[in-house]
């Protein structure tokens, strides 16, 4: 225990206290037996009695003084008209620990033993809720060779508890193995995410933003998440899924908020419309930056006040979900050109998760790729693997720079669809793999000539051919290395072996600088 | 600094109290480590922690681990000051502990002390009060203490709620030469009972009596009684000295065993033929080391006496000897 002077709260317990005569110190009386202990000392004593046993309180009193002369004891009288009334005793325990200041370095503790059932729950809850700013404070019966008796301090910081830890602990990685899918992810920047993410989705109910490219693993992502609040029962509807980028145009508004029979031509009959759908349970909305003004306006209400109008419909109707959202997009830069709500990002942009792609965490192909065979096996129902030289032919590609996974697990998945479905026993060796490499490269190439789009945006179209495909290769390098020396290092590599020092970062940021770009704004501007 | 590991001997709190007093009286500043190391509640417990306030108060140390379940301290003791002290050791922990330990240093201090200390009194793992008001202090008197007791309350356990004062003033030890223990003279049954039937101590009385064949006498009773309590014992005069022996009353034991454990505890020290109890041979080691030299006969030490010899040793480099006479007599000889 600190040294800090300790404070007892407690109650007079008026069975349990009370006692008559000399023979009162041979049976067990909870409040004085905290004075007979020889390894609690106690500096103050706050004893809260009723007014009806004002007479037992005062020789409670003096037995406390006898015993612990260095004690100081207040009575505080607290008046219950019946001790069983929850209601009734809360209340006035809550306005004594509200008037009652105790200060920083005293250590409270708050007896429980003494009073109604009641009584002890109200006064937990006062120190759960740190009302009563301390620890609660049990005592025991003497066992058969004591005379005094006991107590026990209870900490309600389970965190402290080494067992129950343990268990939150082991919950806590099934949780988190859980969203990653069994897969052993090893980047440490990815499984912090997942534990934030697990974290998170446990304690709130608020919209989760998964922001990440395109084939970042965010559907999947949102799906886990949503069959994890599933299994711990906060939510109990089903996962009702989105791409907002499919349901443009008229019919939007309908599919998402439903209409009435009649409300437009060809409405037949009632619609629901998946917010609906999803009351109770999840609705993940994918690439949330592509829905119209109008639709943003309707579900920002609909997160806000869990209700909406369907089209055609004077009636509202509610539904109350859990709202995950994801994004390829920066919707900053979509709100400042106008395209997306501001107020709707801020009511999304509470918990936001960035999903690195998958050439951001090249030690995870390995494991994703078991996860993707494992897929494959299942689908075949077959074993589906590559021999060693393959796997070992396979990572060497995919670990390097040149690989970009432009669509990250997408053409991760893609790759080993194809691998599994070209090699014939499901055993997949180095010509699958050779055929797959060229086939990744000629895909990626092609993408390419659109990245320079993607940073340079319509100043592309004045660049001479020549040009472009040099800052496609830059680029390309760029986004799949992690610092500017790296990328400069990999441009360079052959010019590099013939000199004696290198400045290839210096060359390269040159180079960028001639088109007015920085390595930050290539890699950003994905 | 002097370093003591708090498991030697008896591991207790003996080795601590020893300590202190040995600390302010020779300015020595000492550390302890594991104290009560491997007991159900290892550390300080509140008894000990009052001795070190005790004595930090009356001589000014500096202390650091001075806390609950604390198993390190470190006492730097300064200059003793006599002056009138009061303390409560709460728990109704023994208050004899406290002042065993305070005596020893007020008897050095430049002038007349008073300290009142309040606990109990008549707990049964102390000295109680009759021990050492008839057995310890003329022991130590002989030797040159100055020391005035008073019981002012009684105090037992669980209630507590007892009072000594004790008045003491500087005091030069002589050196104790107390080998023979003479004639008894006379062995009176004594008895107290605090809040329970009187008719219990009339009940011990009688069978010390009629045990050692001598007269009965009055019963005490406590008034005003804090709590329930009963102590029995034989207020033994021999040609050279005094002695006490003790029959703890506890619920559940009857008042007959209670007068037998007295009874006992007499005939096993009349039988070896020495002046010297088991506890009085404790409690006679310190007042040695000051007067620097003496020599007394006793029953087999306890561990609780050779503890306090090693303790003696570490802070004075004094070595005490134990001659195992081969009868039950032991000599303890210290120069």
């Amino acid at each position: 225990m600190s040294d800090n002077p300790v404070t007892i709260v407690g109650l007079l317990g008026v069975n349990l206290d009370r006692g008559h005569g000399s023979k009162r110190w041979t049976k067990w009386r909870p409040t004085p037996s905290l004075f007979q202990q020889d390894d609690l000392e106690v500096a103050r004593m706050v004893l809260l009695y009723d007014s009806d046993y004002a007479a037992m309180a005062n020789a409670v009193r003096r037995d406390i003084r006898n015993l612990s002369p260095n004690t100081s004891v207040e009575l505080v009288l607290v008046r219950f008209d019946d001790p069983w009334d929850f209601e009734e005793v809360y209340g006035a325990l809550h306005e004594f620990a509200h008037g009652t200041s105790f200060t920083e370095d005293e250590e409270l503790l708050v007896h429980i033993t003494t009073g109604t059932h009641v009584a002890q729950i109200c006064l937990f809850l006062l120190v759960e809720a740190g009302f009563l700013p301390g620890k609660l404070l049990q005592t025991r019966p003497p066992r058969r060779d004591e005379s005094v008796g006991g107590y026990s301090i209870i900490d309600l910081d389970l965190g402290r508890y080494d067992r129950i830890a343990t268990r939150f602990e082991a919950e806590r990685r099934e949780a988190t193995g859980f969203l990653k899918e069994g897969i052993d992810t090893k980047s440490p920047a990815f499984n912090s995410l997942i534990d934030r993410i697990e974290r998170v989705a446990a304690a709130t109910t608020a919209p989760l933003l998964l922001m990440g490219p395109t084939g970042a693993g965010k559907t999947r992502l949102a799906k886990r998440i949503a069959a994890l609040k599933q299994q711990r029962k906060q939510v109990e509807g089903a996962l009702v899924v989105v791409n907002c980028a499919t349901i443009r145009g008229d019919g939007a508004m309908s599919a998402l908020f439903g209409h009435v029979r009649g409300a437009f031509t060809g409405a037949a009959s009632d619609r629901s419309g998946l917010l609906r759908q999803a009351d109770g349970g999840v609705l993940f909305l994918d690439e949330v930056g592509e829905l119209a003004l109008d639709e943003q306006a309707m579900l920002l209400r609909a997160i806000e006040e869990k209700t909406f109008l369907p089209v055609g419909s004077d009636r509202e109707v509610s539904s109350d979900f859990q709202l995950i959202a994801g994004t390829n997009r920066d919707l900053r830069e979509a709100v400042a050109e106008g395209r997306f709500r501001e107020d709707l990002l801020a009511r999304i942009d509470l918990w936001t998760f960035r999903l690195p792609g998958l050439a951001e965490r090249r030690e995870d192909i390995e494991p994703n790729l078991d996860y993707e065979l494992e897929q494959q096996s299942r689908l075949h129902n077959r074993r589906v693997r590559l021999n060693r030289e393959a796997r070992t032919r396979f990572l060497q590609f995919a670990g390097s720079p040149e690989a970009t996974w432009t669509a990250n697990f997408r053409d991760l998945n893609a790759a080993v669809t194809r691998m599994a479905t070209l090699s014939d026993s499901g055993r997949i060796d180095t010509t699958v793999v050779d055929e797959e490499v060229g086939r990744l490269r000629d895909a990626w190439r092609v993408t390419q000539r659109d990245v320079v789009y993607e940073v340079m945006g319509d100043l592309a179209d004045e660049m001479d051919r020549f040009d472009r495909a040099q800052m496609a290769e830059v680029i390309t390098v760029c986004r799949a290395s992690r610092s500017l020396s790296e990328a400069g290092r990999m441009l360079f590599a052959v010019s590099r072996q013939r000199k004696k020092s290198s400045n290839d970062a210096d060359r390269l940021r040159k180079y960028l600088a001639k088109w007015g770009l920085s390595f930050d704004e290539v890699r950003l501007r994905a | 600094m002097l370093t003591l590991d708090g498991c030697m001997g008896e591991g207790g709190g003996q080795v601590l109290r020893s300590s202190l007093s040995l600390s302010a009286r020779t300015g020595q500043a000492f550390r302890i480590d594991n104290i009560r190391a491997g007991r159900r509640k290892p550390g300080l417990l509140r008894q000990h922690l009052t001795c070190v306030r005790a004595v930090a108060e009356v001589c000014g140390a500096e202390v650091e681990g001075a806390s609950l379940g604390s198993t390190r301290l470190v006492f730097r003791p300064g200059p003793i000051r006599a002056g009138t002290y009061h303390f409560a050791i709460g728990s109704a922990g023994s208050a004899h502990l406290v002042l065993q330990t305070l005596l020893p240093v007020l008897w050095a201090a430049d002038g007349e002390s008073e300290v009142v200390v309040e606990g109990g009194t008549h707990n049964d793992w102390a000295p109680p009060f009759p021990f050492l008001d008839r057995a310890f202090a003329p022991a130590v008197s002989s030797m040159g203490a100055v020391l005035d007791l008073a019981l002012e309350a009684h105090g037992f356990y669980p209630a507590g709620g007892g009072r000594v004062r004790a008045l003491v003033a500087p005091s030069r030890f002589q050196p104790l030469e107390w080998v023979e223990r003479g004639a008894i003279a006379q062995v009176r049954p004594e008895a107290v009972v605090s809040g329970i039937p009187t008719r219990i101590a009339v009940d011990e009385i009688r069978v010390m009596a009629s045990a050692l064949n001598v007269p009965v006498s009055r019963p005490r009773t406590v008034e005003d009684p804090m709590g329930p309590g009963n102590l029995c014992w034989l207020d033994v005069e021999f040609e050279t000295g005094s002695a006490v022996f003790c029959g703890f009353g506890k619920k559940g034991v009857s008042s007959h065993r209670v007068a037998k454990q007295a009874v006992k505890a007499f005939k096993q020290w009349r039988a070896v033929d020495v002046p010297v109890d088991e506890f009085l041979a404790d409690q006679l080691l310190l007042p040695l080391s000051f007067a620097g030299s003496g020599t007394f006969r006793t029953t087999e030490p306890s561990l609780h006496t050779r503890t306090n010899a090693e303790v003696i040793q570490a802070f004075t480099g004094q070595q005490f000897r134990f001659e195992d006479e081969g009868t039950g007599a032991f000599r303890v000889t210290l120069g």
